[in-house]
C-alpha cells in the first residue's frame, strides 16, 4: 500500500501542531506564543477537515483563533506580560518527567504495540492479580465502524441538540452557562468608579482598624487612644 | 451562446485534458495542477480587480464630491493605478528600529492571504466553483475573524503606540461587527436550508422547483444590516475611523510603507469586493440571470453592490467610534435578534414546501406568499426600531433644550441682578 | 496485526498520538510556568487536545451518531467561556497585585 495524500498532510500537520505547542510552552515572549498558539489551533482545524468535519474546523477557526487568541492577545499586552521572564518556575524539571511518563503511558493504552506481560513466574505479582493467561497493554480492541459520514451530519447534529430525547437539556444548560459567564465577566472587568474604590479603601481600612482594636483589648494593653479606634469603627 | 455560458467550465476541462494528455500524469495529478492553476487565475483577477478598483474608486468618489479625479496618468487616468504600483513597489521598505521583525513582516502577508481565501467558495458560474463546502458561508464568517490577528500582529510588531491603540480599536470595531453580520446570515440559511453557497444561489432561481425570487425580497432588514457590517467590517468609509489621517495618523498600518503597504491596501480592497461578490451572492441572486452568461451576471450585481459601497464612502461623513459602538450594540444587535426570532417562526408557521409542512406542521403557502411574509415582517421590525430610537432621540433632544433654556433663564436673572 | 481501523491511510491510534503528545505539552504548560497567562495557553492546548480525541473516536467508531459532535460542541462553548472568565479574572488581579505570577496569589484576600 502507497503512501496516500492523506498520510503526508497528516505528517505535516502534527509537525505543525506539536512544534507550535512546543514553542507556546517554552518561550519567553508571550505575544510570540500567543500567536503560535494560533497557528496551532489553526493544525487542530486541519485535522477536523481530515476527519471529514468541516463544520468544526470552521468553529475552530471562529471561535479559537477569531475569539480566544485575541482575548489571549489583549490579556497580554493589558498585563504587561510583554517583559521577558523566566519561562519556568522551580518545579518545571519534575513537570518535564511526569509529562513525558504521561505521554508514554497514553501511548501505550492507545498505540498499536502490545506488550504483554507475563506475570505467570513471577512469586508475589502472580497470585496479587491472580492471573494465567498474560495480559496485555496496547492495541485495545474497539468496535471500529468506518462507514462515512453522513451527507446530513450537520442537521442531524442539529436536530439532535433540539430534540428533547437527545441533547436538550445539555444545550440549554451549555446556553444557560454562556449567559452567565457573559455577565460574570463584564462584573469582574469592569472598571470601578473612584468613588467606589474609595469606599472599598475606607471599609477595608475600617475592618483592619476595628480587628486591631479588639485584639489589643483582648491582650489587656493599655487603652489606645480609643477616640481614633471609636471614630473609625463607628463608619 | 452555449459556448459563452459555459466557457469557465470548457477551458477548465480543456486545461485539465491538455496537461494529461501532455505529461501523461494521473487524472488525480491532472486534477490537483489544473486546481493549482486556478487558484493562481483567481487569485490574479482578485489582484487585477484590485487594481482596476482603486482607479474606478477615485474616479467615482470624485464625481460625488464634483471634482474629475485622475486624468493625467494616461487617457482620462487609466494608466493612474499603474503609476500608483510603481510608486508602491520603489518606495523605501523601512522597519522600525525595535520592531519584532517576523511578527512586523508577516501581517500584511496574512491579511492579504486571508483577505484572498474568501474567494475560494465563491460560486462564478454553475459548476465553476473553487470549492463546493458545505458549510461556505461559515467558512467566509471564519475567515474574516481570522484575520484580526494580523491586524493585532501589525499593531504590535510596529512597536508604535499609536499603532497599538489604532490595532485595538480596530479589532474592538470589526469583532463587534461580526455578531450583526452572522444574526444576519442565519435568516438566509434557515431560508434556503444550507449553509453552501451554490445552494444558496440554486434556491434563487428557479431550477429544482426553487421559487426564482431573490433573498433581498425576502429579507431586506437582513441584507441592509448585512451590507452595513459589511461594510464596517472593511474599515471603509463611514467606519473608516481606524485609519483617518486627522485622527490616528493611519492607526495600525502607521509604521508600514512600499510594498508592505501595498499588501494592506490590496487586503483591504479585496476584502470589500470579496464582501460586494458575498452580498450579491447571498442576496442578489448570485449568477442567476436570464441573457447574459452566468460570470457576467454575478460580475455586474457585485460591481452594483461596489459602486453603492463607493457612494456611501463619498456621501456620509466618518462616525466617531463611540457611535459606531452604539450603533452595532444598542440598535443593530438587538433588531437583528428580533428578527431573526420572528424569521424563525414565520419560517415554522409558514412553510412553503410540503417536506418542510409535513416535518414541522403550519400553514403551506406559496413561495411567493412566503417572501411577502418575511419581506413585511422585516420592514415592520426596521419600522419599529427606527420608530422607538426616533422617540429615544426626540426625548433627549427635549431634555437637552429644557435643560438649555434653564441655563438661560438662570443667566438672564443673574444678569438683571 | 489487522488494521480494520484506517481511513484513507491513517489508522486511528495516529490521531489519539498526537492528542496525546499535545496533552502532555499543554500539562507542562500548565505546570511548569510562572505567568497565569501562559498557564491559560496550556490549558486551552488540553482542551483542543481532547477535542481531537473526542471526534477522532467518533470519526472511526460511530459515525452517524451525534453524541461525538455534541459531546465536543459543549467542550467548544465550555473552553471559550472559562478562557474568556479566566482572563478577566487575570486582568482583574493585575489591577490591584501589578503582578500575575500565581506564586504571588496565595492569601484569600487581595
Amino acid at each position: 500500500m502507497g503512501i496516500t495524500v492523506q498520510q503526508v498532510i497528516f505528517v505535516c500537520l502534527a509537525a505543525i501542531v506539536l512544534g507550535a505547542a512546543l514553542f507556546v510552552v517554552t518561550t519567553r515572549n508571550l505575544f510570540r506564543g500567543a500567536l503560535m498558539l494560533a497557528l496551532a489551533f489553526l493544525g487542530v482545524a486541519g485535522f477536523y477537515v481530515l476527519l471529514d468535519l468541516g463544520l468544526f474546523a470552521v468553529a475552530q477557526v471562529m471561535i479559537y483563533i477569531g475569539a480566544i487568541s485575541i482575548l489571549i492577545i489583549f490579556s497580554v499586552m493589558l498585563t504587561c506580560g510583554m517583559q521577558a521572564m523566566i519561562p519556568r518556575n522551580a518545579q518545571a524539571g519534575g513537570v518535564a518527567i511526569l509529562a513525558a511518563l504521561l505521554f508514554v503511558l497514553l501511548a501505550l493504552v492507545f498505540g498499536p504495540v502490545r506488550l504483554t506481560l507475563d506475570l505467570t513466574g513471577v512469586p508475589l505479582l502472580s497470585t496479587l492479580f491472580r492471573t494465567e493467561t498474560p495480559r496485555v497493554v496496547g492495541d485495545v480492541p474497539w468496535r471500529y465502524n468506518t462507514q462515512a459520514v453522513a451527507e446530513t451530519y450537520i442537521s442531524d447534529f442539529g436536530r439532535a441538540l433540539v430534540d428533547i430525547n437527545q441533547f436538550l437539556l445539555p444545550f440549554l444548560l451549555i446556553a444557560f452557562l454562556v449567559d452567565v459567564v457573559l455577565a460574570g465577566a463584564i462584573l469582574i472587568a469592569r472598571q470601578r468608579k473612584p468613588a467606589e474604590v474609595l469606599a472599598e479603601q475606607q471599609e477595608i481600612a475600617a475592618e483592619e482598624a476595628a480587628e486591631a482594636a479588639a485584639l489589643r483589648t483582648a491582650e489587656g494593653a493599655p487603652a489606645m487612644p480609643s477616640t481614633a479606634a471609636a471614630t473609625v469603627a463607628d463608619h | 451562446m452555449d459556448v459563452i455560458s459555459n466557457l469557465l467550465k470548457i477551458i477548465s476541462d480543456f486545461v485539465a485534458e491538455l496537461i494529461r494528455s501532455i505529461f501523461g500524469f494521473s487524472p488525480f495529478l491532472a486534477e490537483l495542477i489544473t486546481m493549482g492553476l486556478a487558484a493562481v487565475v483567481l487569485a490574479t483577477f482578485a489582484a487585477l480587480s484590485f487594481m482596476g478598483l482603486t482607479y474606478v474608486e477615485r474616479k467615482v468618489v470624485a464625481r460625488i464630491q464634483d471634482r474629475i479625479g485622475p486624468n493625467q496618468a494616461g487617457p482620462f487616468g487609466l494608466l493612474q493605478p499603474i503609476a500608483d504600483g510603481i510608486k508602491m513597489f520603489t518606495k523605501e521598505d523601512t522597519t522600525p528600529a525595535a520592531a519584532d521583525r517576523w511578527v512586523y513582516n508577516l501581517a500584511p502577508l496574512v491579511i492579504a492571504v486571508f483577505a484572498l481565501t474568501t474567494y475560494a467558495v465563491l460560486p462564478f458560474a454553475p459548476g465553476v466553483v473553487g470549492t463546493n463546502l458545505n458549510v461556505g458561508v461559515f467558512f467566509i464568517l471564519a475567515i474574516g475573524s481570522g484575520s484580526i490577528i494580523a491586524i493585532l500582529m501589525a499593531g504590535w510588531g510596529s512597536n508604535n503606540k499609536y499603532a497599538l491603540l489604532g490595532a485595538f480599536r480596530t479589532v474592538a470595531q470589526l469583532v463587534g461587527y461580526e455578531v450583526p453580520m452572522l444574526l444576519n446570515l442565519l435568516p438566509v440559511v434557515m431560508l434556503t436550508g444550507s449553509m453552501s453557497l451554490i445552494d444558496i444561489v440554486n434556491h434563487q432561481t428557479t431550477l429544482d422547483g426553487n421559487p426564482g425570487i431573490p433573498h433581498i425580497i425576502y429579507l431586506p432588514l437582513s441584507a441592509l444590516v448585512f451590507l452595513i457590517s459589511g461594510v464596517a467590517e472593511t474599515g471603509r468609509s463611514p467606519f473608516d475611523l481606524l485609519e483617518a489621517e486627522s485622527e490616528i495618523v493611519a492607526g495600525f498600518h502607521t509604521e508600514y510603507s512600499g510594498m508592505k503597504f501595498a499588501l494592506f491596501f490590496l487586503g483591504e480592497y479585496v476584502n470589500a469586493l470579496a464582501v460586494s461578490f458575498v452580498f450579491a451572492t447571498l442576496f442578489l441572486g448570485g449568477y442567476a440571470g436570464p441573457i447574459l452568461p452566468p460570470y457576467i451576471w454575478l460580475l455586474l450585481k457585485a460591481a452594483l453592490v461596489f459602486f453603492v459601497l463607493m457612494w456611501l464612502r463619498g456621501t456620509l461623513p466618518r462616525v466617531r467610534i463611540d457611535q459606531m459602538h452604539n450603533l452595532n450594540w444598542k440598535f443593530l444587535v438587538p433588531m437583528s435578534i428580533v428578527n431573526l426570532v420572528l424569521v424563525m417562526l414565520a419560517l415554522k408557521l409558514f412553510p412553503a414546501s410540503a417536506a418542510a409542512q409535513a416535518a414541522s406542521g403550519g400553514v403551506l403557502v406559496s413561495p411567493g406568499a412566503q417572501a411577502v411574509i418575511l419581506m413585511l415582517i422585516n420592514l415592520a421590525v426596521l419600522l419599529v426600531s427606527l420608530s422607538l430610537v426616533g422617540r429615544a432621540a426626540r426625548r433627549l433632544r427635549m431634555q437637552e433644550e429644557a435643560l438649555l433654556a434653564q441655563r438661560r433663564a438662570a443667566n438672564m436673572a443673574m444678569a438683571r441682578a | 496485526m489487522p488494521t480494520p481501523n484506517v481511513i484513507n491511510g491513517i489508522p486511528l491510534w495516529w490521531y489519539l498520538l498526537v492528542a496525546s503528545g499535545l496533552f502532555a505539552i499543554g500539562l507542562y504548560g500548565v505546570l511548569a510556568r510562572k505567568n497565569a497567562i501562559a498557564m491559560l495557553m496550556g490549558v486551552e492546548l488540553m482542551l483542543n487536545s481532547v477535542n481531537l480525541n473526542l471526534l477522532a473516536f467518533w470519526r472511526y467508531l460511530n459515525p452517524t451518531s451525534a453524541a461525538g459532535m455534541a459531546f465536543a460542541a459543549f467542550v467548544f462553548v465550555v473552553a471559550a467561556a472559562e478562557a474568556a472568565v479566566g482572563l478577566a479574572l487575570i486582568i482583574s488581579v493585575y489591577r490591584t497585585l501589578h503582578s500575575i505570577d500565581p506564586e504571588k496569589l496565595d492569601q484569600l484576600k487581595l
